[in-house]
């Protein structure tokens, strides 16, 4: 499963897409199973330069019954900064968040990885 | 401080409406992402991984209340109410938004702040010591030459676009503040033996991904003869660098590739052809000092009652004047440096209100100066004795009177992986952890100096390379994972410290530094800091019992 993230040029927040559109919270993106539909989203996002940075790809594993990144550092994307837990998107609370805190899967973001390649 | 004039504040604010241009023209599509990247590092603007990150450049870390307090509005109104002093002796702030950026640069202009060459691969902010003006140690104000060479190095046109970035570093006392010999300059001011001023050149110091200390290629350089030398070095390292691998494209690789010796001779070779053209005159370098001689000192006892009676009955204060009062030179003055250490807290943030707190101190107590350290502390480098006790009894009430400073819990720490795009691992919690661990100030006063220095990744913004206790974030598999390293020092006795043995988990760490500590203490003699049992003993105690711990 994935889902696909970008930080959104006006503020540098971190967004998920959804529909054609980005959303600030994890909990509200769009999961995919197919890769070929992961794949045709990262095309269409990267046709949108004056309003996302660096879109990619995002592995995820099962949390709490639900869906989390599995990489840490996503984890920290999709949540805020451990030192201010009143910080960032974590702030909001909800089963989403706690699913994203309970997760501990860790391993390297492999869209990111990816990125920095192809740079 | 130096004060700016009608050409610096016009210069300022131009770059400024210049950033504002650049900002809409990346909005409306004029500009692609690849383009603008490099127009907003110029002026301090990073993607990080929560938002934008603005490096403002405090240069030399000196600064006055006003600055003071526009950062901390700045804080407020742009960002979530606090910034992160830096290992760079900079001010960033994390939470930053493109459409706010050009405001707040107008904002930083009006106060003759900016965030130019705050990142790019150029000369970069000149770190000094905070101390400067107020120690008797110092043979010289370095301050003066720090600012002539940020006059001198801004937008140069030869040295805008270097191999990769340049640091400078310059102090004038013995004991280094400003961890020179890890710079890729590092200046040390001298005094020759017919009583001229000069300067010991360091070249190649370095930390990141392949750490040295520098080698002196010049014991003593005259004063005067500072530009055209620091012209020739950039030049040989302009022509030389290698800019085919980021990786090997610091000034240490190519002194190290071709030795200090044979380095030394190309850049005399240069310099000669430089010449004393390239020299700053004698009436520009005046012009700089005379911004720095407002200081006025009154006749003071060397011995304040009111600060005696004080310490004498309350022994918090009697712990801060230890740790976090220093000897000024003048009677009846000292050196107060302010512990951004807080047991808990995220080394190096200061809220705006704390920066407020700290602004109206050094106008009202501090003849309006202040000073960032590289070990991410600031410093109230002129306060009166008499004055002592107000000023502790403010910064206890803010949350600032931590009297940790060269102790265990005064640990430097790079934002790491909760902020740092380039991150590994995370610092902050590690610190937080470790301080907690120490956080009985008697035990910290009995362990004595010690630094600990963490970073997220091998770029060692946390300085780990140089700690007496280095903690290095790795990624094992997508996990955090932390080599330990012993034996370094930033210091004038400058080391590179030595790996402990393999990494260990987030959640051990805290506990082998409580592990090194307890070695240390039962191994050490009397008088010995960390350092100094560790340089005696060898790594093997140490090894033995984290590791015996560990299985």
């Amino acid at each position: 499963m994935k889902a696909l993230t970008a930080n959104r040029l006006i503020d540098g927040d971190v967004v998920f897409w959804k529909s054609g559109q980005w959303v600030e919270g994890f909990g509200d993106a769009d999961l995919f199973d197919d890769p070929e539909a992961a794949e045709a989203a990262e095309g269409q996002a990267k046709s949108q330069p004056t309003v996302v940075i660096d879109p990619y790809l995002i592995d995820l594993m099962e949390s709490d019954g639900l869906w989390a990144p599995l990489s840490y550092r996503e984890r920290i994307r999709a949540l805020g900064p451990t030192n201010h837990p009143t910080h960032g998107k974590q702030a909001v609370g909800g089963v989403v968040i706690e699913a994203l805190l309970h997760a501990d899967g860790a391993a390297r973001s492999s869209g990111r990885v990816n990125l920095i390649k192809r740079k | 401080m130096y004060q700016y004039d009608a050409v610096d504040q016009e210069f300022v604010a131009d770059r400024a409406r210049e950033f504002r241009e650049q900002v809409a023209r990346r909005l409306s599509g004029e500009l692609s992402e690849d383009q603008f990247k490099m127009l907003r590092l110029m002026n301090g603007l990073y993607l990080q991984l929560h938002a934008y990150m603005l490096r403002i450049a405090i240069p030399y870390g000196s600064l006055n209340a006003r600055q003071m307090r526009r950062l901390a509005h700045i804080g407020r109104v742009y960002d979530r109410g606090y910034g992160h002093f830096t290992t760079r002796q900079n001010l960033q702030f994390h939470w930053i938004k493109l459409r706010d950026a050009p405001d707040i640069l107008d904002q930083l202009a009006e106060v003759d702040m900016h965030a130019i060459q705050t990142s790019g691969n150029c000369i970069r902010n000149v770190t000094s010591d905070p101390y400067a003006g107020a120690t008797a140690e110092e043979l010289d104000d370095p301050r003066v030459w720090s600012e002539a060479i940020r006059q001198w190095s801004s937008l140069h046109p030869e040295f805008s676009f270097l191999p990769r970035k340049f640091k400078i570093a310059i102090t004038a006392a013995p004991k280094d503040r400003t961890a020179a010999k890890v710079h890729d300059i590092g200046l040390m001011i001298r005094r020759g033996r017919d009583g001229q001023l000069g300067f010991e050149v360091i070249v190649g110091g370095g930390l990141g991904r392949t750490p040295y200390v520098g080698p002196t290629i010049t014991e003593f350089l005259p004063a005067n003869r500072l530009f055209s030398y620091l012209e020739a070095i950039l030049r040989v390292y302009n022509r030389h660098g290698r800019r085919d691998n980021i990786y090997k494209a610091r000034i240490k690789i190519l002194v190290a590739a071709l030795g200090a010796e044979e380095f030394a001779r190309q850049v005399a070779e240069e310099w000669a052809k430089i010449g004393p053209e390239g020299d700053l005159p004698d009436t520009e370098l005046a012009r700089i000092r005379g911004a720095f001689a407002t200081t006025v000192f009154d006749p003071l006892p060397a011995v304040s009652a009111t600060f005696e009676a004080a310490k004498a009955s309350d022994p918090t204060l009697a712990r801060f004047a230890r740790n976090n009062l220093r000897p000024h030179k003048k009677p009846g003055y000292t050196i107060v440096e302010v512990s951004l250490k807080t047991i808990g807290d995220t080394p190096g943030d200061a809220t705006s209100d704390q920066m407020d707190v700290i602004a109206d101190l050094a106008e009202r107590y501090g003849q309006d100066d202040i000073r960032v350290t590289h070990e991410q502390n600031l410093v109230l480098p002129h306060v009166r004795l008499d004055d002592v006790p107000e000023v502790f009894a403010q910064l206890q009430a803010a949350g600032l009177a931590s009297a940790n400073v060269n102790l265990i819990s005064d640990i430097i720490a790079c934002p790491g992986l909760d902020y740092c795009a380039l991150a590994n691992a995370r610092a902050i919690p590690v610190a937080q952890q470790i301080a907690q661990t120490f956080a009985d100030p008697d035990r910290a006063e009995a362990i004595g100096e010690l630094k600990i220095k963490i970073s997220g990744c091998i770029n060692a913004c946390g300085h780990h390379h140089v700690g007496h206790i280095g903690i290095l974030g790795v990624d094992k598999k997508g996990e955090e994972f932390y080599q330990l390293t012993l034996g370094g020092s930033g210091a004038e006795d400058a080391s590179v410290g030595k790996m402990l043995g393999p990494a260990l988990p987030y959640d051990k760490v805290a506990g082998a530094i409580d592990t090194l500590v307890e070695v240390y203490l039962r191994e050490r003699r009397e008088g010995e800091r960390f350092l100094d049992t560790y340089r005696r003993t060898g790594v093997e105690p140490f090894k033995e019992a984290v590791y015996a711990d560990a299985h």
